[in-house]
């Protein structure tokens, strides 16, 4: 469908909207809550425009839209995440403004190599071989013929949050965390497909590789292949977007987001590893020790306090108000199994509740109640533990180990600074030159 | 913690399924590394949830449908295998013969690969340096940390002082470069790139410098040796790959995770004394696109004219501004263009050129908005 087209549409029904609605209740009637000198509601008081004319026709917006009021919830992107051109870049998720556990496909954060490629599904072809008993070759409609299972799984980039190892950087959620998305999947495990081909003793590995530009590829432990790792089609009950690897992607539940090769051509099964590009020279952290870590798969246990966050603060609580303090817990290694809130920057902690679906390697929600007491300042800050039996580390107890120059996998505990004035800022507990005798 | 034990013994079990169907490559890292902790038994120190009685953790699942003789698909041919099966690996498995000179691979990186890598590989545009100097040197680094003080030097991570494997090269620029147009260079043209790759990094083979008379073979490449090539764990090579894998992970002291049983996790004072809080400073990152804000107030109409400017700053400042080709407005810089007659500047621009030049520098503009944005470049208005 013709988005533009439809864009435009909206400019235009809007500008009637404008015009019909300020010449019959005056300016005062375009703030949402505006009262009269009567102290009732324009809102309620009067017909709403929408109430008293015909709504848009059915056979508008055959694939639907949001609401033009939500046109600031988009992914956005900054230079310094981009390589030259966009082409080797990411958008990120707006994560402040994700309700639930599943990220609509549209608002899904984009990483690529080289652009987001458009696959013809006519030409789509997936090449399985080297050590299976069976070498194969499916169109996209027999991949499809596979049974199927559907799943939901957060992805993430693990360079999330890895701008900040050595303080603070982004005074806002969408670009502090928003290298993730969740959505629900639909595909094949590789392991039914392997029931069927039959996979040689002696293989160890296994390359994926896209068909796109960079012909990304990386190289994955048989061990992963025959848990859970999936190649997925549906995504939020469609088809995969471009953008994340339409037709046929990899997802490996939990695991680095680069390891889910997208717009998939290729699997290949070997007794030795590969050594690509993005698994040597990129998603390998550095230690102090000099050595970096190769091969790390999964994102840890990590979470976010979402509400209030710099995108959503609290400036206009009044005093004594009842608020949730609301957040995401996800661990790319099992399932959250608890979420505690610290209201002094992770001293001192009190367990919060979560809520909702409690999915293995998924996004997770929290919540906790809280009493606004106006012109208090707070830090605030989460904590997640996972039943592999992890928990977050301090910024002082990870760094103690990594270091400052790995860039991937940074999930200590994360602060939010909450304003005598309700505002939010983006704030870190740490040790200046980081703790000794590590 | 009922519920932390249950996992415990179902993540057990699964590794004997697990090691089944993997003949034996699984059989270590099974045991709980504490009894208080469920027990991290994927090879990434994650659990697994084994399918049990029709159900993976919360899942149901269709366990007939895990295991069935589908037969889809069709074999593929020998010469489909060949087309597709072409990536390199280090012990020379998929290197074809061939051979390319330093000269040759100067040549052809100027002419398609400077625009966006910078002079002798230093980088610039966005796109990554190749090349900061002498790799061996470059390799020591490494241990270089901005822990202790953020003004020190930090690691160099390029090509040669960093990756492991040269054979990482080959493949990349033969699969993935140049980036616009990706898949157009020969074998002995990837060898001549490589064989300069090794000469602005300052590599010796078999004791001989890569000099610019250099002329690298299949039979040198295999030579090379990585300063970096053990800067790297685990170990992912040889039989034990996996097992080693899965100790490393087994281990959080290893990759800076942290395990606790939860009911002696920390709820107060959990902080070091020497902590404080540490602010953004100057301002941090904020430009972003579209700029920051949660308002649901409707867009004030554009106007409909190209903002030239950001169209620029877009696509064109990459190269344009930093000295790979003339920059906006730069009369005397695009004279010697701009005398071959615009039609000739337009259709390279549009058309894109060997030189470098990506086909309307990568934009979707429409070719009489493209034209405009040449003009614009030409005279800076």
């Amino acid at each position: 469908m013709d988005n533009n087209k439809s864009q435009k549409d909206l400019e235009v029904s809007d500008r009637r909207d404008f015009f019909k609605k300020t010449a019959a209740l005056g300016v005062s009637a375009l703030a949402g809550t505006s009262l009269m000198a009567s102290g009732d509601d324009d809102a309620i008081m009067h017909h709403v425009p929408w109430g008293q004319t015909w709504g848009d026709p059915v056979t508008k917006n055959l694939y639907g839209v949001p609401s033009k009021y939500e046109h600031n919830v988009t992914r956005r992107y900054t230079k310094l995440l981009a390589s030259g051109n966009y082409r080797a870049s990411i958008a990120v998720t707006p994560i402040h403004e994700s309700e639930g556990i599943i990220t609509p496909n549209g608002l899904f954060f984009s990483r690529s190599h080289g652009g987001t490629a458009h696959i013809n599904p006519h030409e789509f072809r997936l090449m399985i071989h080297g050590l299976v008993e069976k070498e194969i070759v499916l169109t996209l409609d027999q991949l499809k013929r596979y049974p199927s299972v559907t799943r939901t799984h957060f992805i993430e980039c693990p360079a999330n949050g890895g701008q900040e190892w050595r303080g603070p950087q982004f005074n806002s959620l969408q670009f502090a965390k928003g290298f993730m998305a969740s959505a629900q999947w639909t595909g094949v495990y590789i392991k039914t497909i392997l029931a069927d081909l039959g996979i040689k003793p002696e293989a160890q590995w296994m390359l994926a590789e896209g068909s796109d530009n960079s012909e990304m590829g990386r190289t994955v432990p048989i061990d992963k292949v025959l848990d859970d790792a999936m190649i997925v089609w549906g995504q939020n009950g469609e088809a995969l977007r471009p953008e994340q690897g339409y037709p046929a992607r990899l997802l490996l539940p939990g695991w680095e987001g680069n390891l889910c090769v997208k717009w998939l051509k290729r699997l290949e099964f070997a007794s030795e590893p590969w050594y690509c590009k993005e698994e040597t020279s990129k998603y390998t952290a550095l230690k102090p020790s000099g050595k970096a870590i190769q091969h790390f798969y999964a994102n840890e246990v990590n979470s976010t306090v979402v509400s209030p966050s710099p995108e959503k603060p609290w400036t206009d609580l009044e005093d004594g108000d009842v608020i949730e303090i609301e957040g995401l817990a996800w661990s790319g290694m099992g399932t959250i199994t608890g979420v505690d809130i610290s209201f002094d920057g992770g001293m001192n902690y009190v367990e919060a509740s979560l809520k909702g679906l409690v999915l293995p390697k998924s996004w997770t929600r929290w919540s906790y109640m809280h009493t606004f007491k106006k012109g208090e300042k707070l830090i605030l800050a989460s904590r997640a533990m996972d039943d592999a039996g992890y928990i977050q580390p301090t910024i002082d107890e990870e760094v103690s180990i990594m270091g400052v120059e790995s860039v991937y996998h940074r999930n200590a505990v994360e602060t939010w600074e909450v304003t005598a004035t309700g505002e939010v800022n983006h704030v870190q507990l740490r040790t200046p030159g980081g703790v000794k005798n590590v | 913690m009922f519920k932390l034990n249950t996992k415990l013994i179902v993540s057990a079990s699964v590794v004997t399924v697990a090691a089944l169907l993997t003949a034996g490559c699984m059989e270590s890292g099974a045991k709980p590394a504490s009894a208080h902790v469920a027990t991290a038994s994927d090879i990434a120190g994650g659990v697994i949830y084994p399918i049990v009685d029709g159900k993976t953790g919360p899942y149901r699942v269709n366990e007939k449908a895990m295991s069935m003789k589908l037969n889809n698909g069709r074999v593929p041919t020998a010469n489909e295998l060949k087309a597709w099966d072409k990536d390199v690996m280090p012990d020379g498995t998929g290197l074809p013969e061939g051979e390319g000179s330093v000269e040759d691979g100067e040549a052809i990186y100027e002419a398609q690969c400077l625009s966006c890598h910078g002079d002798f590989g230093s980088g610039g545009g966005g796109y990554p340096a190749l090349s900061k100097g002498n790799a061996v040197e470059l390799q020591k680094t490494l241990t270089n940390n901005r822990w202790r003080d953020p003004d020190a030097d930090g690691p160099t991570r390029v090509f040669g002082s960093y990756w492991p494997q040269a054979s990482t090269m080959w493949w990349y620029i033969k699969d993935g470069m140049p980036h616009p147009k990706s898949k157009t260079l020969t074998d002995d043209e990837t060898y001549a790139l490589t064989a300069y790759m090794l000469n602005i990094n300052e590599f010796e083979i078999d004791g001989e410098e890569v000099d610019d008379e250099y002329v690298l073979t299949r039979e040198k490449f295999l030579k090379i040796k990585m300063p970096n090539e053990k800067g790297f764990e685990p170990n992912i090579d040889g039989p034990t790959a996996l097992t080693d894998v899965r100790a490393y992970y087994a281990n959080p002291a290893n990759f800076g995770g942290k395990k606790v049983n939860p009911s002696e996790r920390c709820m107060t004072n959990c902080q070091e004394k020497t902590a404080v809080v540490t602010r953004i400073e100057n301002g941090g990152i904020s430009e972003f696109h579209p700029p920051m804000s949660a308002v649901r107030d409707l867009p004030v109409e554009k106007a409909k004219a190209l903002d030239m400017k950001k169209v620029y700053a877009d696509n064109c400042a990459m190269c344009h501004d930093t000295g790979v080709a003339p920059t906006v407005g730069d009369k005397d810089g695009w004279a010697s263009f701009v005398a071959k007659g615009m039609d000739k500047v337009y259709a390279n621009g549009i058309n894109g050129t060997e030189g470098g030049m990506p086909a309307k520098g990568g934009s979707s503009l429409s070719d009489s908005d493209f034209k405009k944005l040449v003009d614009y470049v030409i005279n800076g208005k």
